[in-house]
């Protein structure tokens, strides 16, 4: 596999869901839940679940994790966003009783030829590294809605109450910062 | 030809996970046909992605690692059933209810999933026009075959439209094919023949 080595000091944990699919790797996988299990735990207390339940949704989204690794394709997605979806259709699944479609979707696996376009084919640690710093250098108020929309499992006109902004301004400002980390990523393409 | 697609608010909460199940169905549906709106939310997901990576983190519980080493042997759950072969990914995973008439041409056949919102399959003979849908909250139909045209456009296979709460034509089926919609709604209160299928079949 060609890639680009993650940042400094980072592990590289694409190779951990890579090891755990290759030879159940339990020492991978207890990486692995040391640095995602916290995050996906805090993630779900900022969507306004409880500490009980994200502590549950964050060891389901760990198992799930295990259970998937196999289905898990570096091309496509880097390691945080894989998880960060898992993550996401437990939520809808546990909270709202719903499923997200991409639960409906036949595994990658199953796919007799799955389109990987060629100018996706990069290296997808190193599109979630310039997302980060993208994001950083977002004006404050692009930032804002964007953070709200992942963070806070609030629908958009709940966004436009709490900003006290109308719903076109929240809609304007998701628009120019999805612009903005498409851009980003455009010359990676 | 793709020509109309979701906004990105819309691909933004599909990809965030606050989109409702049907109104989420029919922009897989078009995300299906589309490449570039897949694209975007392949963009969408690695922000998710990242904003997950740059959490503080919050401590779980001494032995929630070794609670959950202990179920790891326990089997994966089966994959969902296709229950509809007939029609696309995601939808031929869903669970629909059975066809109603509800006008002179028309028909419609709901999710059966409930939710925070409603939907189901329209299908209308050429010449006919769609019931209009309610006008509270956000209201998606995407195209799955035939085509129909409204004040915006036309629409083909893959299209979706996604009308503001101003708009009052109905859509009319074009061409000689029948047209086949995913459709979906927040509001509750719909109007004409399709308020009253709502009614009948309890969404
Ligand atoms: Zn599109």
């Amino acid at each position: 596999m060609t890639k680009t080595a993650p940042p400094e000091g980072s592990p590289d944990y694409a190779a951990l869901i890579q090891s755990i699919a290759q030879r159940q790797d339990r020492q991978a996988f207890a990486d692995l839940f040391a640095h995602f299990a916290p995050r996906v735990k805090a993630w779900m207390l900022r969507g306004g679940v409880n500490p009980t339940a994200a502590e549950e949704l964050a060891q389901e989204t760990m198992l799930s994790v295990w259970r998937k690794a196999h289905l898990f394709d570096p091309e496509r997605a880097g390691a945080s966003t894989w998880i960060f979806t898992i993550a996401r259709n437990l939520r809808i699944d546990t909270v709202r009783r719903e499923r997200h479609p991409s639960d409906l979707m036949p595994d990658p696996s199953e796919e007799p030829d799955a389109p990987v376009q060629a100018d996706r084919m990069i290296a997808m640690s190193q599109q979630e590294t310039r997302i980060r710093s993208a994001l950083s250098l977002l004006p404050p108020e692009q930032s804002e809605v964007i953070r709200k929309a992942f963070f806070e499992d609030k629908v958009h006109a709940e966004i436009e109450k709490e900003l006290g902004i109308p719903l076109g301004t929240v809609k304007s400002r998701l628009r120019l910062a999805i612009t903005r980390l498409r851009a980003a990523l455009g010359d990676l393409a | 030809m793709i020509v109309h697609h979701p906004s990105e608010a819309t691909l933004a909460a599909y990809a965030a996970g606050t989109l409702p199940e049907a109104l989420a169905l029919v922009a897989a549906s078009h995300l299906g046909h589309c490449a570039t709106c897949r694209d975007t939310l392949s963009t969408l997901e690695a922000t998710g992605g990242a904003l997950l990576e740059d959490l503080p983190p919050v401590p779980l519980s001494i032995d929630a690692l070794d609670r959950l080493l202990g179920r790891m042997d326990q089997p994966a759950p089966p994959p969902l059933p296709i229950l509809n072969p007939e029609l696309p990914a995601p939808l031929n995973r869903v669970a629909l209810g059975r066809w109603w008439p509800v006008g002179l041409g028309i028909r419609y056949r709901p999710l059966k999933s409930s939710g925070a919102a409603w939907g189901g399959l329209v299908l209308a003979q050429p010449g006919r026009s769609f019931p209009r849908h309610g006008h509270k909250g956000r209201e998606m139909t995407c195209v799955l075959s035939g085509a129909f045209a409204d004040q915006d456009g036309k629409f083909a296979a893959g299209d979706l439209s996604e009308p503001a709460a101003d708009h009052d034509e109905p859509p009319v089926v074009i061409g000689a094919q029948p047209c086949l919609c995913i459709i979906a709604s927040e509001g509750m209160h719909l109007r004409g023949l399709l308020g009253w299928a709502q009614r009948m079949i309890g969404r």
